[in-house]
């Protein structure tokens, strides 16, 4: 979702009594930003049970809340800052409180996460990060707190700050900052602390203003467009098709795809009334007109046809049960996707064996994180590692009410993966490590992954590449996809989830060539932008090399090399990427060849400078001079 | 990079259509003040320049009589379907403010509405209420389900991630939505201004006094103020460090009034 300039959206997360509504209530006295008759009720109802001015009242409003002293519900303040408007949530920390939690971190961009001084990690700071990384929040400050209890001491600190900063990374988050406050007694909230002389970063507020700077210098130019349907009016003899963007932008005269139904139209006119608008972007509410009758409902995903969301009737995922009433493993709930309901049973993914089910050893009830199959009666569009939150994180309902937040999550098998080996499986170590391989070849090891579509040129490219690295000594390996399909994939078919499974195999495959310090050609359609993602988390992103090798769906229709777009086009074959299923193009490729205008020797030459920009080898080759002679700093075998 | 008003706007459509979508017979609680004002707007734009939907407004009999004159014209010009509840039962038995504010308050706002929303089967109804009226209000959610009674069950409201609201209405039980919620009462004037509605007088200072927030004439008091156009408004609300409802006599009637209030199913 676009972020507004004038608003920046951070949740406050921490266990109980950690200080968080003290934070906020300090920094909105600070700037000045609550009513005088507000301060005044609160100091007269503190003064009428006998006690000192409290500042956590001015936001925990409810009887209950003031009388236990904790927060129940979501609580924002708002407060301008050097020019920029924020939103803090306050969300509650206690466990049954938890939806209340949820419900406050979803739509905000950054977390401030609070630990107090002398407790350190909890239970719920634990819980909050873990539920701050399925709703897609990465971005974390964090702010120990109650400094003054431990007489701001500088080895207290560092103590909290280390183990708070490895819990964080080892739950795939950022850690941005860490910063010592007392929010109750004022130090280093809105100006640098005396009592901390030792602390050399900014006070909080500055802090904060700082990582939202950068988060702001993020470009949403490339992000895939996608608008989600709500409803289509008639009006005056008119259909008007309502919805939200919610990733990338439109503009009249563009193609679009609904997704699942598949059906096409082009934009006649985007309408904001009173006004008809030229481009609508992010976040925006729109209407649009077509320029042919489609028949399609609310739930439909919109986008362009050549980058359009996936389409299947099972989705992994990762959740959090957020309702007293306990899970079900089996049982038909609604899944929400978007503006998309449907039916669908839920299914625990048995962390040891690839998603077998197993019975349930403990009730899964409010708090517990699970990792689920779901699987809908009609095909569902979502996306995966692209995407905004609205097409890539679910909800699972009963009638009446929401259970489980969740997001789509391409991390599901890596996971099932890790839990199998921290259940009985050790790594044996002691085996030739890659740097001495490296040594040995004389050059670096690296995987050039080249994806598009089918036809577009990928083996072609990949045979020419190999020859030439082999000629010239270089340790190098080719995986077509095609090939492996016949021996360690031979299982597999052609469903959505087989070809996720099918790639992840390659990933591996790679990874264990790059350990040997091999160079790896990857050829392989590889169409989903998850998918290859995954792939980069499987041999890291410094060893993965993505390679766009382009070419338009029509020019691949025509030279079909293989005759599958013929078989395709006519039925016979069901599942064909670029006719009937869709192919998301890389938004940052390291390198694009466009396979229509440049020769296969220039597309060489190309990865051949990637090569050597990276160092992966050292010297420049050209095709001409490729030759075992020419490679003078090789080592012999 | 999208304006901050035209970022809450868009979210508060989204809402609207979202409410229309799902809800059988959904209707707006029209109080005449600045925030329906805003939210009626809001329905039009959602709806392509129609308001599918009816409007209901609860009159206490004790309304500032310039706000039922202003009502009536405005529905004739607009051309709005409008339903007015009253709880006469109760004023024929002579309910008022001597009986007792938060009484008052329950019989004749909190009643009528359940009464109206009963007889018309209303099962959902757009609220202007926002976060930043007052302590309870800033806890509330998008959508907040009512039960036959009204009751606002607080300490059990349901979870509300990312833009997926509960719509579903089980019977017996009518659904609130909070278009306005996350908006501001500046951003509402800067809205009234940018958008350029009408509002209504009471809003402007007379005599070096104005009513920043519109209600029953025995407990609605003025503020000083010079402000005399929207652009004066908007400039004193920059500075002041009143709460809004600081003239409302009902929320101090005691430390948690609007709590308890809200509790019943005061709006």
């Amino acid at each position: 979702m676009r972020k507004s300039k004038d608003l920046r959206r951070i949740v406050v997360v921490g266990h109980v009594d950690h200080g968080k509504s003290t934070l906020l209530a300090r920094i909105m006295l600070q700037l000045e930003c609550i009513p005088e008759d507000k301060i005044q009720r609160v100091q007269d109802y503190c003064q009428s049970k006998g006690s000192s001015f409290e500042p956590a009242f001015l936001l925990d409003a409810f009887h209950e809340e003031q009388e236990q002293g904790v927060s129940i519900e979501t609580t924002q303040a708002k407060f301008e800052f050097k020019g920029n408007g924020y939103l803090l949530v306050d969300a509650p920390g206690h466990l049954e409180f938890l939806k209340n939690m949820t419900t406050g971190a979803s739509g905000t961009e950054t977390a401030l996460l609070l630990v107090d001084c002398q407790q350190g990690i909890r239970s719920q700071t634990l819980r909050h990060l873990k539920v701050l990384e399925i709703l897609g929040l990465s971005e974390i400050i964090v702010v120990i707190n109650k400094m003054d209890e431990v007489a701001y001491s500088q080895e207290a600190f560092d103590k909290i700050s280390t183990s708070i900063k490895t819990l964080i990374s080892a739950e795939n988050l950022h850690c941005q900052a860490v910063v010592p406050v007392s929010a109750y007694l004022n130090e280093n909230i809105d100006q640098p602390s005396a009592k901390l002389p030792w602390y050399k970063g900014l006070p909080l507020l500055e802090t904060l203003a700082a990582v939202c700077d950068k988060q702001e210098e993020r470009d949403d130019e490339n992000d895939p467009f996608r608008m989600i349907l709500q409803d289509v009016y008639r009006f005056e003899n008119k259909r008007h098709f309502a919805g939200r963007v919610v990733s990338g932008q439109i503009k009249p005269g563009s193609a679009i795809l609904f997704s699942p139904s598949g059906k096409i139209s082009t934009v006649t006119s985007i309408e904001k009334y009173p006004n008809q608008v030229n481009v609508a972007s992010s976040g925006e509410s729109i209407a649009l007109q077509l320029d042919e009758q489609v028949y399609v409902e609310r739930g439909e995903i919109i986008s362009f046809p050549d980058d359009a969301p996936e389409v299947d009737k099972e989705i992994l995922g990762r959740a959090i049960w957020l309702s007293q009433e306990p899970f079900i493993p089996g049982a038909t709930y609604t899944v929400k996707i978007g503006t998309m309901e449907a039916p669908a049973t839920v299914h625990l993914i048995d962390t040891a064996e690839d998603l077998a089910e197993e019975p349930i050893k403990e009730p899964i009830t409010n708090g517990s994180f699970v990792d689920v199959l779901i699987r809908s009666s009609v095909p569902l569009a979502f996306d995966r590692s692209i995407g905004p939150a609205e097409t890539r994180c679910f909800v699972i309902c009963s009638e009446t009410s929401t259970l489980a937040a969740g997001s789509i999550d391409i991390h599901a098998r890596a996971r099932i993966q890790k839990s199998a080996r921290n259940r009985n499986i050790t790594a044996e170590k002691g085996y030739t490590e890659r740097q001495k391989y490296e040594t040995k070849n004389g050059h670096r090891g690296t995987v050039l992954w080249l994806t598009g579509l089918p036809g577009a040129g990928k083996s072609s490219l990949a045979k020419a590449l190999e020859h030439h690295l082999f000629a010239n000594d270089y340790h190098v390996v080719a995986l077509d996809a095609d090939n492996l399909r016949a021996g360690i994939s031979s299982d597999l078919g052609f469903s959505a989830k087989d070809r996720s499974e099918n790639i992840r195999r390659i990933g591996q495959v790679a990874k264990l060539f790059l350990d040997t310090g091999s160079i790896v050609i990857v050829a392989c359609i590889s169409p989903f932008s998850a998918d290859r993602e995954a792939v980069r988390n499987i041999v890291g992103a410094d060893d993965f090399k993505e390679i766009f090798v382009y070419c338009p769906i029509e020019a691949c229709q025509k030279r079909d090399p293989k005759g599958l777009y013929q078989q395709a086009n006519s039925g016979k074959l069901k599942s064909m990427t670029g006719v009937t299923s869709s192919y998301q193009p890389p938004r940052l490729p390291a390198l694009k060849l466009d396979s229509t205008v440049m020769s296969i020797e220039e597309e060489v030459q190309a990865v051949l400078e990637l090569l050597l920009a990276g160092g992966i080898i050292e010297k420049p080759n050209s095709l001409t001079s490729a030759t075992k002679a020419g490679n003078k700093n090789k080592s012999s075998r | 990079m999208a304006d901050y008003l035209d970022q809450i706007e868009d979210e508060s459509i989204f809402i609207i259509r979202e409410a229309y979508k799902k809800i059988k017979n959904l209707a707006l609680l029209w109080s005449m003040g600045k925030d329906s004002t805003v939210l009626l707007h809001l329905v039009k734009k959602a709806f392509l320049g129609n308001v599918p939907i009816p409007l209901v407004h609860i009159d206490t009999s004790y309304k500032i009589p310039e706000m039922i004159e202003w009502r009536d014209s405005f529905v004739k010009k607009h051309n709005l379907r409008l339903i007015v509840g009253m709880n006469k039962e109760a004023l024929a038995n002579g309910m008022g403010p001597a009986q007792g504010r938060l009484t008052c308050c329950g019989a004749l706002k909190t009643q009528a509405l359940l009464n109206v929303t009963s007889e018309q089967e209303i099962q959902g109804l757009l609220v202007g209420i926002r976060r930043d009226e007052e302590g309870s209000r800033a806890k509330e959610r998008v959508v907040s389900p009512r039960s036959a009674s009204s009751t606002w069950t607080y300490k059990e409201q349901p979870a509300e991630v990312w833009h997926y609201y509960n719509l579903h209405v089980p019977t017996n039980i009518h659904l609130r939505i909070h278009p306005l919620l996350h908006w501001t009462e500046l951003n509402v004037w800067e809205y009234i201004r940018r958008e350029n509605l009408q509002v209504m007088p009471l809003y402007f200072a007379k005599d070096g006094k104005r009513y920043r927030s519109l209600g029953c004439w025995p407990c609605t008091g003025t503020i000083e103020s010079e402000a005399q156009n929207i652009d004066d408004i908007i400039s004193e609300l920059k500075i002041t460090r009143v709460g809004e409802r600081a003239g409302r006599a009902q929320d101090q009637a005691d430390s948690h009034a609007m709590q308890k209030l809200r509790k019943d199913g005061y709006m």
